[in-house]
């Protein structure tokens, strides 16, 4: 113990004094920038100026933008799939099955919010900063609370792994953007627009690359089933959508076919040891969803 | 400062980082936003501490779902592991995300990871004007965004389901 404690104040010295560094070399920086250009050297300023968006523009999204980013891209999301289903019981039970999920997942500190979407297709959407949407076509083929925890759980997982941000991420590095949050979004609104359309576009219309589905359904289905719920559950599901839809025409357009899916999910709970709980809350999703 | 500041700061990174891993070792930390430090191992014995999130514990053992903890403040009992993370959480922004903010020119204001009780902030209503967004789609997330659920609800709810801790 005491030698971890050692390292634990060696640790955060070491941090602090990175911190005081880097903000101490960003200061610098502005002052030999200023210096340049007041010299009449713009050309020294700008690529002193460029060094520093280099490093910005490869380090992450801070939380305050991705709230923006989130909140822009859950706008798009409730235009375009017909609104939000005003069901004000539905939605308190929709949320509490999120939030009891997203108390156990990777990322538990951040707010999460849930709606439902008043749209007969069925699917489901994750937006930076813990915006959940499910369509109500998707409620409707739900049939117990452990199978929505599992479907919330798929979604929590793009939140908590910053897939969506990831998307973000490279456009800004295309457009050599350095912010997407607030005082970069007064200043260069086109731009912001730019990159929440092409965010939109990936989450909308083209889908998230396959491997991040694979890896949401993995991490969805654990979430579940540390919460209680019977990891199989999930696996019902999936099958039923299978069996409504085939997988030639998934009804998840943008994620991979149904028997890939229930397979890597079978998989899952193979190597994570997750076992059947039986724990399914029927009684309580049949009575909280009669208003679907 | 040009050539050297970003081979010098990566390289610092990596040392940062190596030394806070070695110092998580044996120790976890409270990954629930809302945990109870229990005199025994089920959900029915009373609660000694109410622990916050982040909270460092030093592992004594582990029986089943359970992990008996020591607090810094010696406080010694059981928690529920699911409600524990092998690393310490890194809160509404990481690490390298506060970093980053900090290398840039323009700042917004502080906000936590608790903000977000409010609705839809000024980029994203700006963001909506500008493409037109309707005014009952801003309401509907602007409701959305400012939805709150108490942690007592949500203990009340795993409670009646049999759920986390109260699994039976």
């Amino acid at each position: 113990m005491p030698n971890e404690r050692l390292n634990g104040i060696i640790s955060l010295l070491l941090a602090s004094a990175l911190l005081g560094f880097l903000s101490g070399c960003a200061e610098l920086q502005q002052v030999a920038e200023s210096a340049a250009r007041q010299s009449g050297n713009e050309q020294l300023a700008r690529a002193i100026h460029g060094g520093g968006t280099l490093i910005s523009g490869l380090l992450p999204i801070g939380y305050e933008e991705e709230q923006s980013i989130g909140q822009a891209i859950a706008l798009q999301v409730v235009a375009r799939y017909g609104g939000l289903f005003e069901q004000p019981d539905l939605t308190r039970y929709v949320n509490l099955v999120g939030r009891a999920v997203a108390l156990t997942c990777d990322r538990p500190d951040i707010a999460y919010h849930f709606a439902i979407l008043n749209h007969d297709s069925i699917n489901a959407f994750a937006a930076p900063a813990g915006y959940v949407f499910l369509t109500r076509g998707l409620l409707g083929q739900v049939r117990n609370e452990a199978e929505l925890a599992a479907v919330v759980g798929h979604e929590i997982a793009h939140v908590s792994q910053k897939h969506i941000l990831e998307v973000i991420q490279r456009s800004k590095q295309v457009a050599g953007v350095t912010e997407a949050g607030l005082a970069y979004a007064n200043q260069n609104p086109e731009a912001f627009k730019g990159l929440i359309d092409a965010a939109v576009k990936k989450l909308l219309d083209e889908g998230l690359d396959q491997d991040k589905e694979t890896q949401a359904d993995a991490l969805g289905d654990v979430f579940a089933a540390r919460v209680g719920y019977d990891p199989t559950a999930y696996l019902a599901l999936l099958n039923r959508l299978r069996a409504l839809k085939g997988d030639d025409k998934a009804f998840f357009k943008t994620h991979p076919n149904f028997s890939a899916r229930i397979k890597a999910v079978q998989n899952v709970i193979e190597a994570q040891g997750l076992k059947p709980t039986g724990v399914l809350a029927s009684e309580r999703f049949a009575r909280s969803s009669k208003r679907l | 400062m040009r050539r050297r500041g970003p081979l010098t700061l990566l390289s610092m990174i990596l040392v940062a980082s190596l030394v806070a891993g070695l110092a998580a070792a044996e120790t976890v930390y409270v990954g629930a936003t809302t945990a109870k430090l229990r005199s025994g191992k089920t959900s029915l014995d009373p609660a000694v501490a109410e622990l916050k999130f982040g909270e460092a514990l030093e592992v004594l053992r582990k029986e089943g779902g359970w992990l008996e903890v020591r607090t810094a403040a010696a406080v010694r009992g059981w928690i529920f592991a699911n409600k524990t993370t092998p690393s310490k959480p890194a809160g509404g922004g990481d690490f390298l995300a506060k970093l980053g903010k900090s290398m840039r020119r323009t700042e917004a204001s502080e906000v936590t990871a608790s903000a977000g009780a409010r609705g839809l902030d000024k980029v994203s209503e700006g963001y909506a004007q500008r493409v037109g967004i309707s005014q009952q789609d801003r309401d509907a997330v602007d409701r959305m965004t400012a939805y709150r659920l108490t942690d007592q609800e949500v203990e009340d709810f795993l409670r009646d389901g049999g759920l986390g801790e109260y699994a039976k």
